[in-house]
């Protein structure tokens, strides 16, 4: 009930405050869903790869998205972009793959962040470990002067880990991860760290996560949204 | 490349029968207009939208389909479709689909199914329905495959021919200038005889005669002809049989080529009518052993050359006939000859000319008359002697004693007659069982006559005897087909799941037992699975849509243990009709799975039409 409450309210001055209105219509949309089953709500999946974890310095180099649509996943949607950064991917490119010469007709930031949004005005965003890929579209948009705002979404991690901890309270390491959680629903094994194809992970995790909960008819987006 | 694949979903699907015989470009179409849903058991029934068919193809878990009465269609896993009976008939969805175990399943919308359909014949094939005509195409691919071992690509097109009312002076003039050694006679394009060299030398020159002679007068009036599309072999053996050296090539009354032994000679595929012909050069047993050591060469020569199964079966029963015969022949020279006639009389897959690796003997004799008890030792040593040499030659003696060598089995014409009409009058379903394989019974060696007079009062007895029938019916639908294919494991229809199958007794033995009810039914005299079905047709005795699918499904399933076999052979393995789903590619595994249920609905038509039971 309190959670219901609180979201309403933050909501309502997020759409109140923000500037962008491509953000605004966002808000908007999450507001006049809370109450939805998730089976009628239009999700966008998404992973970023970055140049390190520290939202302050280290940089987003590529980001994959792709849409849910009635409790289907849709491949003609996906997309796909590559961000202009500062300086050089380093070490970080044996994680994601991706070279410092790949990024030479790479998009600049701002442009990525205007088709971002533009994309989720009328979407809910999905990500495993959404915190982190949140923290740093947010810390993005401070920069760009957008003043920082708060970005809601739904994590497949912290769903895994509440569903995991009703099992056995004390959680292994690595028990969380990705492709861990996917083998506990019988979901194929890809190889990570493309964004695209981790967003399309992500998105097949939810389905397998909601479908586990009761269905996609039975649970709406208030239940799942977590703030970063 | 374009960033916005997704590559997880295009390689699972470049790898997935038909999808993999797409180009490039149509896979990447397929994987953009695909949908992503994920079934749980919970909900313990996919909700299938019968006004929007799609394609269901299962990326991880698995789905059963079954009838709204709950009867199994199907059980599929990892890579299996459901959902295209509907897309294909365009009939509203009546199968239920149960989730077994949760999963992951790509839908494929309507339109773009009958995209693929319409722009690849492949993909098209592969869905089709008909399997009957999926299995057919299959067929004529592999034929040309295997052109190079046909005579229509060694023959001589360009025939030079002649009518009969010429002379032979100028046919001699024509042969002479065309450097031929023979003309093929027409009468109004129908050939009508052959005149060769040996002829005018003959019946010519020989005689004293001259050229104004006619050439209907000296050819070869309906000289033996043979088919365009037969395999060398065939032609190797009828001009072996014949003695003779020219064959014209006949299609549907028109001669279209000839061809002759040094045509055969030239193609250098003559390798089993060589084993045949060393086999009738050996004079020891010892020599014979070592040359039926070819024959698991000569087996997978011929696997690999991918000729036909049917015809597989064919030249190794030859072989072993040729083995049979001369086995029997090297001990009459010591033995003298035989007292009274007798027939070596081959039974089972010798019989029905199909045999393959690690066959056992099935054989008998019969003899004319009563023995004395010299006369009975003669036969008890030449049997004997046959079937341990058959034996050491990699004929297995028979399990169950059906041999030569058993005296149950030396029994005179009148007794064999007495026995078959003991199986056949009164017909007790478990004595019957056994008896079978007496029922697909050919001539081997000597007189011929004596199993001809046993075939036609056994067919007399069997041809509209609805009570035997129905016995031998009955124990015919006692084993059925697998359903299909489920991971590594074959599921039976009862829905059991087993580790593998054996393709001759789950498969090609249940259709020879259903095609020789057919055929003992109307009194036919053939024994071979394929022949009877041919006449079966001919004589309107089956429905044709059955018979044509029973011979593509026979052969089918043939080939397919004889891959195996060839597998196990080059893997120094032992040879059986045992196969592992694991080794199927997945197109092997729905084509399997057609031919199976094409079994299971023709053990419907028995069971409808001998048993009355509906």
């Amino acid at each position: 009930m309190f959670k219901q409450w609180w979201l309403q309210y933050k909501l309502k001055r997020l759409i109140k405050n923000s500037k962008l209105a491509a953000l605004k219509a966002h808000y908007q949309y999450l507001l006049t869903h809370l109450h939805q089953p998730i089976s009628d709500i239009k999700l966008l999946a998404l992973d970023i790869e970055m140049t390190g974890l520290n939202h302050k310095k280290d940089q987003m180099v590529s980001i994959g998205v792709i849409p849910i649509i009635n409790a289907e996943i849709q491949p003609q949607f996906a997309q796909y972009k590559l961000m202009k950064i500062e300086g050089s991917v380093g070490q970080s490119a044996v994680i994601h793959g991706i070279l410092d010469k790949d990024l030479a007709n790479a998009l600049p930031l701002e442009e990525v962040l205007q088709w971002l949004f533009e994309q989720c005005k009328d979407k809910v965003l999905v990500a495993h470990h959404a915190q982190l890929d949140l923290q740093f579209l947010r810390q993005s948009l401070s920069s760009s002067g957008a003043h920082s705002f708060a970005l809601l979404g739904i994590d497949t991690l912290i769903i895994e880990k509440e569903r995991e901890q009703r099992k056995h309270p004390v959680l292994k390491t690595g028990s969380l991860r990705l492709n861990a959680c996917r083998e506990r629903y019988n979901l194929p094994i890809y190889n990570a760290h493309n964004a695209l194809t981790d967003a399309l992970a992500c998105a097949e995790l939810l389905l397998a996560q909601l479908n586990k909960m009761g269905g996609l008819d039975n649970i709406t987006l208030v239940q799942l949204l977590t703030k970063r | 490349m374009d960033n916005s694949e997704l590559q997880p979903i295009i390689d699972f699907m470049r790898k997935l029968a038909p999808f993999d015989s797409l180009p490039e470009q149509g896979i990447k179409q397929c994987c953009q207009a695909l949908t992503i849903a994920y079934y749980s058991k919970q909900q313990k029934l996919v909700p299938v939208d019968s006004n929007a068919p799609q394609l269901y193809i299962v990326r991880s878990g698995a789905f059963e389909v079954t009838t709204e009465q709950g009867d199994l269609i199907d059980r599929v896993g990892e890579g299996q479709y459901f959902g295209f009976s509907g897309l294909l008939s365009g009939e509203k969805v009546v199968n239920q689909i149960h989730i077994l175990e949760d999963g992951l399943v790509y839908h494929l919308p309507a339109k773009m199914f009958d995209e693929l359909r319409a722009n690849s014949q492949s993909f098209d094939r592969f869905f089709n329905q008909a399997f009957a005509k999926r299995l057919r195409n299959q067929g004529t691919l592999q034929h040309d495959n295997i052109s190079t071992a046909r005579i229509t690509h060694i023959m001589s097109r360009d025939l030079t021919t002649i009518t009969a009312d010429a002379s032979i002076h100028q046919a001699a003039l024509l042969m002479s200038k065309k450097r031929l050694s023979s003309l093929v006679v027409v009468d109004q394009e129908k050939l009508c005889g052959i005149l060769t060299d040996r002829d005018l030398r003959n019946r010519v020159l020989a005689k004293g005669l001259n050229g104004d002679l006619l050439v209907g007068q000296i050819m070869t009036k309906d000289p033996v002809i043979i088919e365009p599309n037969v395999l060398m072999f065939e032609a190797m053996l009828k001009m072996s049989e014949n003695n003779i050296h020219h064959l014209p090539v006949v299609h549907v009354g028109r001669p279209v080529g000839i061809i002759t032994s040094t045509d055969l000679i030239r193609s250098q595929s003559s390798q089993p009518l060589l084993l045949i012909g060393q086999i009738e050069r050996q004079n020891s047993l010892e020599a014979l052993i070592k040359v039926s050591q070819k024959i698991p060469d000569l087996l997978h020569n011929l696997i690999s050359s991918d000729a036909k199964a049917i015809e597989i079966g064919r030249i190794l029963t030859s072989v072993t006939d040729s083995l049979t015969r001369r086995l029997i022949v090297l001990k009459q020279e010591q033995l003298g000859p035989a007292p009274m006639g007798f027939c070596w009389l081959a039974f089972g897959s010798q019989g029905r000319q199909d045999q393959m690796a690690g066959s056992d003997q099935d054989n008998a004799l019969i003899l004319e008359r009563d023995t004395t008890a010299a006369e009975k030792d003669y036969f008890k040593q030449l049997s004997e002697s046959v079937c341990s040499a058959l034996n050491e030659c990699g004929f297995p003696f028979c399990p169950g004693n059906i041999m030569a060598q058993n005296p149950q089995w030396q029994l005179t014409l009148q007794q064999w007659q007495q026995q078959f009409s003991s199986w056949v009058k009164t017909p007790q379903p478990s004595a019957l069982l056994n008896a079978t394989i007496f029922f697909d019974m050919r001539g081997i060696f000597g007189d011929l006559t004596l199993l001809n007079t046993l075939q036609s009062s056994v067919l007399k007895n069997t041809k509209g005897n609805d009570i035997f029938i129905a016995a031998l019916s009955k124990n015919a639908l006692q084993s059925t087909p697998p359903l299909g294919f489920f991971r590594s494991f074959v599921i039976e229809r009862d829905g059991s799941e087993v580790k593998g199958i054996d393709l001759k007794h789950k498969g090609n033995a249940l259709i020879n037992d259903i095609v020789r009810i057919y055929a003992l039914a109307a009194g036919i005299n053939e024994v071979n699975t394929t022949k009877r079905l041919e006449s079966l047709m001919a004589k309107s005795k089956i429905d044709k849509d059955i018979a044509m699918s029973l011979l593509d499904a026979w052969e089918f399933i043939a080939h397919k243990r004889l891959i195996n076999q060839g597998q196990q052979f080059n893997n120094n393995e032992p040879v059986s009709n045992y196969i592992l789903p694991d080794s199927l590619s997945s197109l092997v595994r729905h084509q399997l799975k057609d031919a199976f249920k094409v079994i299971h609905e023709a053990q419907g038509t028995v069971r409808l039409k001998f048993l009355r039971q509906f």
